[in-house]
Formats: C-alpha cells, structure tokens, sequence
C-alpha cells in the first residue's frame, strides 16, 4: 500500500500548485457569478428597441424601498429576469463600489450630485436615450433640472423630484406657514425640529436670511442664526424614520422633512401633517437611473430603466413612497394625492445644485460650531 | 470491521506523516500557526491604518498635494477641541457609571447567585439584536409618553420625556456596553479566592474596608480591561448621541462621519481619524501600566492569582 507522504509522494512545489490552484478556483468562485450569465454588450450598443437577448438577472441598488420591492415582482414577471435589490441609506455605499470597480451592480437610483461625480469619474455608461422610448415620458421641468449630461452624451435617467420642504402639523397650525421663521419663533419653542445635515440645515439658514443657498456670501450670519435657533429646538433629527417619528409622535409641529416622509405619516401613520415651500424658497433635487460601468447586465438594466419610465410603472412610486417620479402620473391619481403632490407654480423652488468645496466645507465647519456651541 | 479498520489506520498514518512534515521544518511550522493571525492583523488593520495615515496627508483631494493642513486646522480649531473635549466627558461619564453598575452585577452573580450561567446569558442577550435595534427600542422607551413616561403615570409620577437629552445618551451607552464590561469584571471576580475576603474580615476590617483592601485591588486587572472596552467604543461612537441625543451631544465620531459622508473631505477625516487613534492608543498604554490585562502582561491581581 502507499503510504500518503509529503515527504516522498508529493513534492513541495506540487503541494503549493495545488493550493494555488484550489484558492484560485475558489476567489473564481467567490468573486464570480454576478449576473446569471452576464452581458458583453453595453447600453450604446442598443441601437433599436426593444433590446434583444436580454439577461435573466438584474441586480439594482434602489433607496426606494417599496418601490423596489413592488418592481422586483412586477418587471421580473413581465420580462422574465430574476431582480434582487439592496436598499441604502447613503449614496456612499454605492459609490464607494464604483471606487472600488464595480462587478456586480447593475442600476442605481442615484441622487444628482453623486450622479455628477460618477460622470465625472468616469463610473457611467452612456444611455441611449433617443431609442428608449420612454424617454418622452420624463417631463421636461425634472430635465431641466437634473445633471446627467456631459459633452452631449447622457448618462442618466431622471426618477424622482426631491423636495426638501417645511412639514408642518395642519393642526397646530391654521394655515401653512410662509416662512422658514417659523423655525426661529419661540412661540413654538421645544416643539421644533432640524435636520442633523450640514447642507440641507444652513441652506435653510441661508433662504431665512435672505441668501444664495448654493454661494451664500455671509457664512458668519448663516451661523450665529443656527446658534440663535438651537434652544428653540427639540432635536436634530439624524435619520429618516426618526425625522418621521418625530411628527407621527407629535413631538414637534414643524421642521425639515423629506416629500416622502411627509406622505408616509400623513397617508399611512395617519399623522395630521402636510409640506409647504415658504416664500423664501425650498431646495430640491433629483434621483436618477444611472448604469454604472462593470455592471454585469448592462442590456436588462436599460431595460429596467426604460420600464420604470412608463407612466403606470412611475407611479407606483408615488403610490408606495410619496415622491414626485419624473414622470407626469397626473392622470394616474386619486383627487386626494394629486392635491398633496402638486407643486402651484408660485412656489420658489431652488434646484440643489452641487456645492462648490469651498462652499461644502464651510457649511460643514458651520454645521459643526453649532453643534458644539 | 476490517475495512474501517484499514481506513482509520490510513488516516492516522497520513496524520502522522503530516505532523512529522511539520515538526521537521520549525520555520514552516511557526509560519502556518502564526502566520493566517498575523495575515488578518496585516491585512485588516495595519494596511487599513497605513492607507488612512498617508490620505491623512493630502488636500481634500485624494491623490492631490502632500499637506499637514490637516492637522493643524483640526489641532489649531477650538471647535474641533471642543467636540473632542465633550467627547471625553460623556466618556468618562458613561465608563464611570459602567464602573459602578457593571461591577455591582457582576459581584452579586459571583458572590450571591446560583444560576451563574442564565444571569450571564442575560447579560450578552442584547448582543444577538442589532445595534440600530436596540437604540429604537430605547428611542420607544424614552420617547414622550413612550414607556417609561407611561410606567410612571402609573405609579402617578409626573413624566420626564428623557429623549433627546444628555441622560437618553448615557442610558443607551450604558445599557450598549455593559455587557464588554461585566465579563471581564465577572471574570476576575471568580478567580479571587474568597478566603481572602474572610481572612480580611477575621483581622477586624468592615466590609468598606475588605472592597478597598482586598477585592478592588485582587480584581483590578479585570476592572481596567472592562473598563478600557466600555471607553475605547464609546469615545468613537455617532449612532447614539445621533438617535437618542438633543442639540448638545456631538461627539468626534459624528463629525468624523459626517468628513466621509456629506463633507467629502476624506483626508481631514482621516486626520481627526489618525489623532483621536494616537489619543485612544496613549489612554490604552495608560491603563495597561496600571493594570490592565489587554497586553497579557502578569500582576498580583484576579486573573492571574
């Protein structure tokens, strides 16, 4: 019988060979396998729609949870493509992925300035927009006001409007209120609430004090404005369900909450609250379908994006998550939510535009004093 | 019978001629044992720590210009100080009262219970749910008319509305990190020998006198580790002072995240990162010199006795 030695039967160099190979095979197996057979083709390549011979796997990163999970179920079925999703809570998890080379995510709904960073880094392929014929759908205010081109090709399809406004309890209050005073008045003190984000909060500074949000040119009044309101506060709100539960719980009357958030407690927690943009303005911005470079289905990811662009399909994400899709879904809805997402034309609404560094960075050392003060 | 005999016999040959591969060659022996830990602590913790020092040192942009503005706007900024100070004192806060707490529960199992083991279960039980978990649990404890406030309307005791406060931040520390802290307090309570405790008592010293004398000092080593694992993760912590804090608990860690996660300045990040390290790493020294059994060096005291 021989006799298993390392000694004599198997030298050291086949022994190392061996283990080479095994943990070869085993990162092969590890890091592979992204994207049910993947998809040497890139979206350009599209040149007539439908796209042919699409995959049978998409994997997407959507922050729009319920829309996802309604999607997942609803694409997968009509074109017959097994969906996964991974929600986020920051658009830095999916772009540190991209930093790192991306293998294995297929579509994102990414938000304009990161959007604008990924082009800029070169992490997106290019759409082809004039053959998906959804494309017509998306309505011209949300292309106007989304960046997604870059020497005239575009990289980006727009999703949804985001609207940073005032949430106010419609019961506390008799009529929405006008002005982003109403977070500096100690008539409600204890009662009010501010968002613990460094740009969104001295944005609202800068609006309050009559300046340009994007390029404000006096910071020291835009802080000691922060420091006058913060014993006039309840908390900074750090969290989107927190923010929420703030205004379900009735702990406050009135602050910064996102569209959505605003939807979800009024239509779903049943909380007595509405959104307005006061006179001095309110910021808002765009998500966007973006194909990062890597992505293993390339084609059903244009697919996708296409799809999620037609009317019925856009909204249901008012319909699950309460924000304004770039679609026009007027005809889809129901009196009572065509009254809550229309937007009058008198509102002043300011397009959140990417921050200069200089800009950023003070608005974040401001964020900071104040906090600490 | 005889074929499971053949095979058995076969794998204790291949055993044998495996570890007599081994014992002949020290060199790879010591590397095979020693080298997957130190692979981890290489690949994990010194390159991560390496990259984070030489970003440390760049503009805003990474790759950009060599610079030491970093540390000076964050070492000359009396914001950036006074964050770090606050940071301190809700540290030391929160580590004191760990002390106090964590040592009262550990003496009492040792010294007084019977079902050791279901009481220590108890305590890492809040381990198997998830940080984020656990802190909405106490946002629905402490909240306005939440459970605590309900609980004493029942007794007709007027509410507190705790969150949003200094004490809902020490409270979600405390109730976090305890059980880092009570193990290793449990752990050196049961080695010391309970003789000495009534030795102490026999030559005429009162209980105050046997815990300063003979039980703190026996079960030191035990107690600094505790503590350095309570202080260490409290000092870098954003999650809570962010879910269960009011306007005045920033604490380094949030501003840290918000260098990384809205500022984009990564290398002013990895700055604060870098010294808030240095400081964490000379207060671990500090405590080890007095005691603490992280290093593994020996003492008179608990663990080793």
């Amino acid at each position: 019988m021989r006799k298993f030695s390392l000694d004599s039967g198997v030298s050291r160099r086949r022994f190392l060979q061996g283990a080479a190979g095994t943990g070869l095979a085993a990162t092969a197996g590890c890091l592979g396998g992204g994207g049910g057979g993947g998809d040497d083709r890139v979206p350009m390549d599209v040149t007539e729609w439908p796209p042919e011979d699409i995959s049978s796997s998409l994997n997407m990163w959507n922050w729009y949870d319920d829309w996802a999970e309604w999607a997942i179920d609803a694409f997968g079925d009509e074109y017959d493509v097994e969906v996964s999703n991974s929600g986020f809570s920051s658009p830095d998890q999916w772009y540190s992925q991209l930093e790192a080379g991306n293998e294995d995510i297929d579509n994102i709904a990414a938000t304009t300035n990161w959007v604008e960073r990924s082009i800029e880094n070169d992490f997106l392929h290019e759409i082809p927009v004039d053959v998906m014929p959804a494309w017509d759908n998306i309505t011209d205010r949300i292309k106007e006001a989304s960046s997604y081109r870059q020497d005239g090709s575009v990289y980006a399809v727009p999703e949804a409007l985001v609207l940073y406004p005032l949430t106010y309890n419609d019961e506390y209050f008799d009529s929405a209120p006008d002005s982003w005073g109403v977070l500096w008045d100690d008539e409600h003190e204890g009662e009010l609430c501010m968002w613990d984000n460094a740009t969104v909060s001295c944005q609202i500074a800068a609006l309050y004090t009559g300046q340009d949000p994007i390029q404000p040119d006096d910071f020291d009044e835009i802080e000691e404005v922060l420091i006058q309101q913060k014993p006039l506060l309840r908390t900074y709100w750090g969290d989107y369900q927190q923010g929420m539960s703030l205004f379900v719980n009735e702990d406050v009357v009135a602050g910064p909450l996102t569209m959505g958030r605003t939807y979800t407690a009024r239509f779903s927690e049943g909380a007595p609250v509405h959104y307005t943009a006061p006179q001095e303005g309110a910021m808002y911005t765009s998500d966007l379908f973006v194909i990062p470079r890597g992505a293993p289905n390339p084609i059903a990811s244009l697919q996708f994006t296409n799809w999620a662009s037609q009317t019925e399909n856009a909204a249901q994400l008012f319909e699950t998550m309460g924000y304004q899709p770039a679609v026009d879904i007027s005809d889809e809805l129901s009196e009572e939510d065509a009254e809550f997402t229309n937007w009058p034309d008198d509102w002043n609404l300011v397009f959140s535009e990417t921050l200069s560094d200089e800009v950023r960075s003070r608005y974040d050392e401001i964020w900071t004093a104040v906090q600490a003060a | 019978m005889a074929g499971r005999s053949d095979a058995g016999s076969a794998i204790g040959d291949r055993i044998d001629a495996i570890t007599a591969y081994f014992r002949s060659r020290p060199r790879l022996r010591t590397l095979v044992v020693a080298g997957p830990p130190y692979a981890v602590l290489v690949l994990f913790f010194a390159i991560p720590l390496l990259v984070m020092l030489v970003v440390s040192f760049q503009t805003s942009e990474i790759g950009g210009p060599w610079t030491l503005s970093n540390y000076t706007n964050f070492l000359t900024s009396e914001t950036y100080l006074t964050v770090v100070w606050q940071t301190l004192v809700i540290s030391l806060q929160v580590t004191a009262i760990i002390a106090v707490v964590g040592y009262a529960l550990a003496y009492s199992i040792v010294r007084f219970s019977r079902r050791t083991t279901l009481l220590l279960l108890l305590v890492i039980l809040p381990f198997w749910t998830s940080y984020i978990i656990r802190m909405y649990a106490w946002i629905n404890i402490l909240q306005s008319d939440g459970v605590l406030d309900s609980t004493l309307n029942l007794f007709g005791l007027p509410a507190v509305g705790l969150l949003y406060s200094q004490p809902a931040v020490l409270i979600g520390f405390t109730y976090v990190w305890l059980p880092l802290a009570i193990l290793p307090f449990y752990a050196s309570l049961t080695n010391l020998d309970p003789d000495l405790i009534e030795a102490s008592k026999d030559l005429g010293a009162g209980p105050i006198r046997t815990f300063t004398s003979v039980t703190l000092p026996m079960t030191k080593n035990g107690v600094i580790t505790g503590l350095i694992l309570t202080f260490i993760p409290t000092f870098g912590s954003f999650i809570t002072p962010r879910l269960l804090g009011g306007t005045n608990n920033i604490m380094i860690g949030m501003v840290i995240e918000n260098q990384f996660k809205s500022a984009f300045n990564w290398p002013f990040g990895a700055a604060i990162g870098m010294v808030i390290s240095v400081v964490v790493v000379a207060l671990l020294i500090l405590a080890t010199r007095f005691g603490g059994g992280l290093f593994g060096q020996r003492s008179q005291g608990g663990a080793e006795a």
